[in-house]
């Protein structure tokens, strides 16, 4: 079988749970081989080790490490011998006022939001960069776009996010890579625990779409993103929340 | 077979007839500017390949950034010698 015919190589960070999890489940069901790593296996990842052994592939790593990150991605080399997909979701959050937030904390959501991404996503880059082609959708989130109390510094990088998709889109722009960001809503999935439950009917109220976000809904548009048909959708940030910020 | 310093000078020979330099740009031409004229683009984009092709790249792992062709292929030249030791 020739390479062109090949599945696609696809790299999902923080893929164990949540909406990481999702978005496996996606590229899972259409074929694709997969690789995602977070900082233990959850009983998801061992249900899709077991399920697709020659198209999944998860190795232990906690992004904010460099070193992890590298070998993060010197796994997939080795096991595949190129990366066409990278979905940048692995992030944190930790809730409470910037007055009152610890060092720890605030370096936490930084390190691995933030460096973690810029971290895989240089040695990724490079490999897209050696064949020419290649498509990165970061995960970012409508409070980014439009903050939320309590959220300052997750806010904050997530706005990095969508800074580091435009900036890197223009840099790869030219040699076949697209770079794009998705703003997700609010989902039912553990980065919404954060919330009580007054919070989240309140959300929900004021969502034209009438309910919370599911992962599915994010995975989906990723798959539109990195469809090579769509290579001339660059640079973009894409809100996916239900119509809440519309 | 070829030693890796002449597979690298393929690679990198290649490649710029590719992006529209000169292929036979002689190997103690300055990388940048008036000599091969490689961008900053251009220059991460052989420094991957070079890792892409053969596990390592001179611009990543020297302490030096090389500046002319040749620095370039000593990476894989040194390498060979180191071999061998």
């Amino acid at each position: 079988m020739s390479e062109q015919n090949d599945p696609r190589v696809v790299v999902v960070t923080g893929g164990s749970r949540g909406l990481g999890a999702g978005i496996v489940r996606e590229f899972l069901d259409d074929g694709s081989r997969v690789a995602t790593c977070s900082r233990s296996a959850t009983p998801a990842v061992e249900e899709w080790a077991s399920e697709a052994p020659d198209r999944f592939l998860f190795v232990p790593a906690d992004l904010a490490d460099a070193d992890d990150a590298k070998r993060f991605v010197d796994a997939v080399i080795e096991r595949w011998g190129r990366i066409d997909v990278l979905v940048n979701n692995a992030g944190v959050a930790r809730d409470g006022i910037l007055g009152m937030m610890s060092d720890e904390d605030l370096d936490t959501v930084i390190d691995l939001n933030l460096k973690g991404t810029l971290y895989v996503t240089r040695l990724v880059s490079r490999r897209m960069l050696a064949r020419r082609s290649g498509a990165i959708v970061n995960i970012s989130s409508i409070v980014g776009i439009s903050g939320y109390r309590g959220l300052t510094v997750y806010s904050a990088t997530k706005a990095a996010l969508d800074g580091l998709t435009r900036a890197l889109a223009r840099e790869l722009g030219s040699r076949g890579i697209t770079v794009n960001s998705i703003a997700p809503g609010y989902l039912r999935t553990e980065m919404s625990h954060g919330l009580d439950e007054d919070q989240l009917q309140q959300i929900v109220r004021r969502t034209p779409a009438g309910r919370l976000g599911e992962p599915a809904d994010i995975a989906r548009v990723v798959q539109f993103l990195v469809d090579p048909r769509n290579s001339y959708l660059t640079g973009q940030v894409i809100v996916v929340d239900g119509g809440l910020t519309s | 077979m070829a030693s890796p310093r002449i597979a690298a000078e393929n690679v990198i020979r290649e490649f710029l007839g590719r992006i529209k330099k000169d292929p036979a740009s002689p190997l103690d031409a300055p990388l940048y500017a008036d000599g091969v004229g490689l961008d900053s683009l251009e220059t991460a984009e052989l420094s991957a390949l070079l890792e892409d092709e053969f596990g390592s790249d001179p611009f990543s792992s020297a302490d030096e950034l090389p500046q002319t062709l040749a620095e370039v292929l000593d990476h894989y030249g040194a390498a060979v010698e180191a071999e061998a030791v």
